[in-house]
């Protein structure tokens, strides 16, 4: 059985009248990716900020590698995190700014060096070492950032929106770093995000808030499962030149109707208008018909379509 | 008759002047003369002798500061800041001696006198004022401050501080 | 590649522990923010500017004498603490509610330096620009007093006096910084204070006092210290016997210092104003 890192029980948050965080309580282990998922104030940064000391629960407890939320000097010596709206000293180079953390949490001149030149090396910042922070792009500091949450090597790293405002290659490339802090440093990462295939990617385990209560926490496959329902219809891709072979041939299966989909032209959109159609068999006729498939999704059975279901019905 | 009458009068007659002589005393200072440089401090002793046959009043013995050169205008308050002191009656023949702090603050030829005028509750107001003999002081001039002296200071210390800031302006650019 | 555990030089047990208080570690690095890189080097040339052009205007006054000497001291170092007073306050109120505007606090509030150490630093790096104004103007003081005895005791007193009000209005600009709800009325709070302390020494020396008009000198601690500089300085009285105007500057320091000290856990945090916690 793999050890507890985080363990939150009846965290509880309020502002005045307002409830942003209500009775959250689940535990995290070692290795494993959490991923916060909730819509646009559900209360995952709250909640984040509670869990490394940042902001005072108005109710309930937590503990951080089996500190007490009563002890936040030490829970901070343990946390690693990634703001979402952080900021960085634009006049400091990137060595700087990880030097001057790192000795913030304790370490020698020498250590604090050596911490910080690994640190850029594996965030892949090397080369930018030496130039001030002003002159990053924002995807080198979202990777400065995650840099600066690890300079302390801490037990569970929390990272907030760490995608947020990346191209594709930058959110690639932070995921992996991601992927190898679990994984390379057995440290908990708690995950806050947006970006649903991102959660499917990397995480382990999911936690859906929504109105700061939590609305399911499991695996992604078990929270999936748990709202998805029978799938009624599917997206085929097919080559632009080939669409209308491919729906010449779907046209011929029963209980299926095939839509094109105006601003793609390469996408056909496959719904079930009979009991008893069967969606696998339009994948068997086009495949049959000789026409390359580039890819064949089934809707409802996304964690997208899970979320989407509970944050607008409230419950699962 | 008329010669005793005549008597009376010449009695009182001499009773009465004694009595007005013995009000008026005699002020004289330690020192007539005083050579100090300009901010130097230093002190005058003023004694006030009571030389008559009746006991003074109470008395009030005042500094002043006069220039001998009709350019420097001298302020009595910046020469001394205790300039007034009060006196009890003197007996005849009593002396009492008053010191007087003072510094120099003006460059030039001065004369430093003390005036001792009567304060009694009859006689505050009606005179008579005696003056002493002046005391006189030269302070030598001692001009420390000019423009070609501060010169140096005005110009080099900004200078250096802009290039300074300057160096660190363009070092911060640069790294950018 | 994340680098395996075994391989790292983390803050494990075999790392070596900094011997530095975090309060020095944060004083360190505001300094090399202001000295370095920021508005330090700038803010000392334009003071020294302005040094520079009352003291020529003074020296090249044709009749000056002894003890317009001695005033012209007296005015270049009020200047000197009025100004080295207004850039440390100006820094002091930018301090906590500026690193929120700039997203950089939340960083330094996740690290184990207390909210303590952040305060003291920060508060220290900002008296570093009160002396080095006061490292400024010496220069200027020794041109304008040598030959009347006036520097050292004008140095030992603008130091003594400028480094009790620096202190003082110092640790009040970082508590307006730490409580205001936004750096613009951080800012605005302290200046407005400043010009409120220091408009009524700027009154005519020659205006009716009485006892409420000493009172209300004493009471405000700029007044009341500037007015103890001149006292000694200018009208040649001792060192003791004006020192009771030293009273207000010091509870200031202690009234001020003392809130931020104790309160910085409740008071330095993300959000400011009302509505933060």
């Amino acid at each position: 059985m793999t050890t507890v890192t985080l363990d939150a029980a009846g965290l509880t948050k309020r502002f005045g009248a307002r409830t942003a965080v209500d009775d959250v309580s689940f535990t995290a282990h070692r290795g494993e990716v959490l991923g916060l998922l909730g819509p646009n104030g559900a209360g995952k940064t709250t909640t984040i900020r509670l869990l490394t000391t940042v902001l005072t629960p108005t109710a309930g407890e937590f503990s951080v590698d089996g500190v007490p939320c009563s002890q936040p000097t030490e829970i901070r010596r343990r946390v690693g995190v990634l703001a979402e709206s952080a900021g960085y000293p634009g006049h400091q180079t990137g060595r700087d700014y990880l030097r001057y953390h790192a000795r913030l949490f304790g370490l020698a001149r020498r250590d604090a060096e050596t911490v910080a030149t690994r640190l850029l090396t594996e965030v892949g910042l090397a080369e930018r070492a030496s130039s001030r922070i002003s002159t990053y792009s924002r995807g080198m500091r979202q990777r400065l950032g995650i840099a600066r949450a690890l300079v302390n090597d801490p037990s569970v790293v929390f990272l907030d929106e760490p995608t947020l405002g990346l191209d594709p290659a930058g959110q690639r490339q932070v995921l992996g770093i991601v992927r190898d802090i679990a994984a390379g440093r057995g440290a908990t990462v708690v995950l806050s995000t947006h970006t649903l295939p991102e959660v499917e990617e990397v995480c382990t385990t999911v936690l859906i808030l929504n109105g700061g209560r939590v609305l399911t926490v499991g695996s992604v496959a078990d929270v999936t499962r748990a709202v998805a329902a029978a799938p009624r219809s599917a997206r085929l891709r097919v080559p632009f030149e080939s669409v209308d072979r491919a729906a010449d041939a779907l046209a011929g299966v029963t209980g299926l109707l095939v839509r094109a989909v105006d601003e793609r032209p390469d996408l056909l959109t496959i719904s079930m208008t009979a009991v008893g159609a069967d969606l696998n068999e339009a994948l068997r006729v086009v495949l049959a018909a000789g026409i390359p498939v580039l890819s064949f999704e089934v809707e409802g059975a996304r964690l997208g379509d899970a979320f989407a279901a509970m944050t607008t019905a409230g419950t699962p | 008759m008329r010669a005793r009458w005549a008597l009376v009068a010449g009695v009182l007659a001499a009773l009465a002047i004694p009595a007005a002589a013995a009000a008026t005393p005699d002020v004289t200072f330690d020192q007539d003369k005083v050579a100090v440089v300009l901010g130097d401090k230093f002190t005058l002793q003023t004694r006030v002798t009571n030389s008559g046959r009746a006991p003074t009043d109470l008395l009030l013995a005042h500094l002043n500061v006069a220039s001998l050169t009709s350019d420097v205008y001298v302020d009595p308050e910046d020469w001394s800041s205790r300039r007034t002191q009060e006196l009890g009656p003197l007996a005849p023949g009593e002396s009492t001696t008053l010191t007087w702090d003072i510094q120099a603050v003006n460059a030039g030829r001065f004369d430093i006198y003390v005036v001792v005028l009567p304060n009694g509750a009859a006689s505050a107001g009606h005179g008579p004022l005696t003056v002493s003999p002046p005391a006189y002081v030269r302070v030598a001039g001692r001009r420390t401050l000019d423009a070609g002296g501060a010169l140096p200071v005005v110009v080099v210390v900004p200078v250096l501080l802009g290039l300074a800031a300057g160096v660190s302006r363009f070092r911060l650019r640069r790294g950018a | 590649m994340i680098a395996a555990v075994h391989e790292r030089v983390g803050a494990g047990e075999n790392a070596t522990r900094a011997r530095e208080p975090g309060w020095w570690l944060v004083a360190g690095q505001e300094c090399r923010d202001l000295w370095v890189s920021g508005r330090g080097p700038v803010l000392i040339f334009a003071f020294s500017v302005l040094l520079s052009v009352i003291t020529y205007l003074t020296a090249t006054n044709q009749v000056l004498n002894f003890l317009e000497q001695r005033e012209a001291v007296n005015l270049t170092l009020q200047v000197a603490v009025a100004v080295g007073v207004l850039v440390t306050l100006v820094v002091s109120a930018d301090a906590v509610s500026g690193e929120r505007e700039r997203g950089t606090l939340e960083s330094l509030l996740l690290t184990p330096v207390s909210r303590r150490g952040i305060v003291l630093g920060k508060l220290a790096a900002a008296l570093s620009l009160w002396f080095a104004a006061f490292v400024v103007a010496v220069p200027y003081v020794w041109v304008l007093g040598r030959g009347v005895s006036v520097v050292v005791p004008a140095l030992a007193l603008g130091l003594g006096v400028g480094t009790l009000l620096a202190l003082a209005l110092a640790a009040l600009g970082l508590l307006l910084s730490t409580v205001s709800s936004s750096n613009k009325v951080s800012l605005a709070v302290s200046l407005f204070l400043l010009l409120a302390l220091f408009a009524p020494t700027q009154l005519p020396t020659g205006a009716p006092q009485g006892w409420i008009g000493d009172v209300l000198v004493r009471v405000n601690p700029v007044a009341a210290a500037l007015h103890y500089v001149s006292a000694v300085l200018v009208n040649g009285r001792g060192w003791t016997r004006d020192l009771s105007y030293l009273i207000s500057p010091v509870v200031l320091v202690l009234l001020a210092g003392g809130v931020l000290v104790a309160a910085a856990p409740r008071i330095v945090r993300l959000h400011g104003g009302v509505s933060g916690s």
